[in-house]
């Protein structure tokens, strides 16, 4: 086991242990407050075998998963071209550049409302949610990707007669791929922060839906094992674009590797 | 066929009135398959003149012309070995040898031969699968070099392509090049600091002067070459030690370090 993977562990196991101290050992913290790790295996077992909040655990996961990989993957499909264009085209960023300068500054989770309104409380708002919140980021960080390519770089394309197809995706995806994949992961971790708050505002299924029932039963133990749901998809998810990246960067981080 | 000319041609950097002139009326015609290495102070224009012949950077006056049709867009009928490399660093060193040929449509079995042989030339044949971050910077400039070469052009543009490379390279680069120029002749514009190199592969040098850059002079070299027989000399070092070498060397030394103290003055 690598170093850095047992060392990691053990710090996870010695909150585990102070966890339990702090809540059934020396009973600091009134299990009212804060769940105890008897309580919330509990609740972890009672939303996966009974269910909790009008489904059980696979089904309010598979929900969230879905609408975040969905709404993730709408929103840089439609997010990364666009910022393909407004970097490429002077014309394209003039006649955009406005819109995304009044849209900006409204938070993603100001449009649940809005969302809802028109939509209701199923899948369409939601994905619609992920969308305003995801696209942006995509679309910033893969337009500053493209006016990051070096100049004689694509000054070589030209001189080797590279045809427009070709270069959009020889010249100008790879160029901009590394600033495309911050732009992927701040959208990544934005779809999740507004899907959650989204489902806590109304939904039928999903891990916000659990958080929000278990909020108004007061039973923490729930909320704890919603809380941790989340943590450990938004790790699965954000680790399998890190594996993505590594393999479409891989000509990249030779030159880091190479630099020390 | 490739005849550069250079007509009255002016290069101001933006604006006529108040912007930078970095070319002054510049007329020069290099001849079809004649080498000419441009030389002068640094930001005197070379890379310029050359970014004009690319089809790079539009003259403010006059015009450059290739075969006659004045220079539009550039192309990879004018090859350039670019003074940064410009290399795709996504791309294997085999594959940015092969970009330019992909482009033009050359069959899958000829580019691979035609790859393969300048592979072995520049001695790159074991990093064909490298990219180009995983190289030292006089290997990143071979592959520049042979990405250029591989296209076979009218017209190959060179913008210190030897810079990085250390002195022994550098030696067996050059004679590589006038091996090959001599087998297989094209037009070549050159640019190089190196005096030595410019007298040693071109058939003429033009000196500039600093900015705003003019034409100086021109020296035949090719003429000299041919009644001295420089080529019967296989070796570099052996042709820099004959008298008439000498004498251009220590002339356009001479030129150059003028320019230079009245840039300093
Ligand atoms: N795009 C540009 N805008 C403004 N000025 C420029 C531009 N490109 C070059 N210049 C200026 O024009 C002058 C000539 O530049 P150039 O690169 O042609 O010089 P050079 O002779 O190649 O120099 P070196 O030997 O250092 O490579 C320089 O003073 C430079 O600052
Ligand atoms: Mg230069």
């Amino acid at each position: 086991m690598p170093r850095r993977v047992s060392i990691g562990l053990i710090t996870i196991l010695v909150v585990c242990v102070i966890w339990y101290a702090v809540t059934t050992g020396l009973g600091l913290i009134p299990s009212g407050r804060f769940p105890s790790p008897a309580e919330t295996w509990s609740a972890f077992i009672h939303v996966s075998g009974r269910g909790y909040g009008g489904g059980d655990l696979t089904l309010h996961v598979y929900n969230s998963l879905r609408l975040v990989v969905l709404g993730f993957l709408f929103a840089i499909a439609t997010g990364v071209p666009l910022g393909l264009l407004m970097g490429w085209s002077r014309t394209a960023e003039a006649l955009i550049n406005p819109i995304f300068l009044i849209i900006r500054p409204i938070p993603p989770l100001a449009w649940i409302p809005l969302a809802i309104l028109w939509l209701g409380l199923g899948d369409a708002a939601k994905m619609m949610v992920i969308w305003f919140s995801a696209f942006v980021p995509s679309v910033i960080n893969t337009y500053a990707g493209v006016r990051n390519i070096d100049r004689p770089v694509i000054e070589a394309a030209y001189m080797l007669g590279m045809p427009k197809t070709r270069f959009v995706g020889e010249v100008l995806i790879p160029g901009a791929s590394p600033m495309i994949f911050t732009g992927l992961r701040l959208s990544l971790q934005a779809s999740w922060t507004t899907l959650v708050a989204a489902e806590l505002v109304g939904a039928f299924y999903g891990i916000g839906r659990v958080l929000n029932v278990a909020q108004q039963d007061l039973y923490p133990g729930m909320i704890l094992v919603g809380m941790i749901a989340v943590a450990i998809l938004g790790w699965g998810t954000t680790r399998l674009l890190g594996v993505a990246e590594a393999y479409a960067l891989r000509w990249n981080t030779a030159a880091l590797a190479a630099k020390g | 066929m490739g005849v550069i000319q250079f007509k009255g041609v002016n290069k101001i950097f933006g604006p006529r009135e108040t912007g930078f002139q970095a070319l002054q009326d510049i007329n020069m015609e290099i001849r079809d398959k004649e080498f000419v290495a441009i030389v002068g102070p640094s930001g005197c224009g070379k890379t310029t003149c050359l970014r004009m012949v690319a089809g790079f950077e539009p003259a403010t006056d006059g015009v450059v012309t290739v075969d006659g049709t004045p220079i539009k867009r550039p192309g990879p009928d004018r090859a350039v070995v670019f003074q940064q490399f410009a290399l795709f660093p996504w791309k294997s060193v085999y594959d940015n040898i092969d970009m330019g040929l992909r482009n033009l449509n050359v069959s899958r079995s000829e580019r691979e031969s035609r790859i393969a042989d300048i592979l072995n030339l520049m001695n790159l044949t074991q990093y064909a699968k490298h990219f180009p971050h995983q190289l030292s910077g006089g290997m990143q400039q071979r592959v520049a070099i042979a990405r250029a070469y591989v296209l076979d052009p009218d017209v190959l543009l060179m913008d210190e392509p030897f810079g990085a490379l250390d002195a022994q390279t550098r030696v067996v680069m050059q004679e590589e090049l006038v091996r090959l120029a001599r087998k297989n002749p094209r037009t070549v514009l050159f640019i190089t600091h190196a005096v030595e190199e410019a007298v040693y592969l071109a058939d003429r040098v033009a000196i500039m002067t600093r900015a705003p850059g003019r034409i100086k002079e021109v020296l035949d070299i090719a003429s000299i070459r041919n009644a001295e027989d420089w080529d019967s000399h296989e070796k570099i070092e052996d042709v820099m030690d004959l008298e008439s070498f000498v004498h251009l060397r220590t002339h356009i030394w001479r030129s150059l370090r003028e320019e230079k103290a009245a840039q300093h003055a």
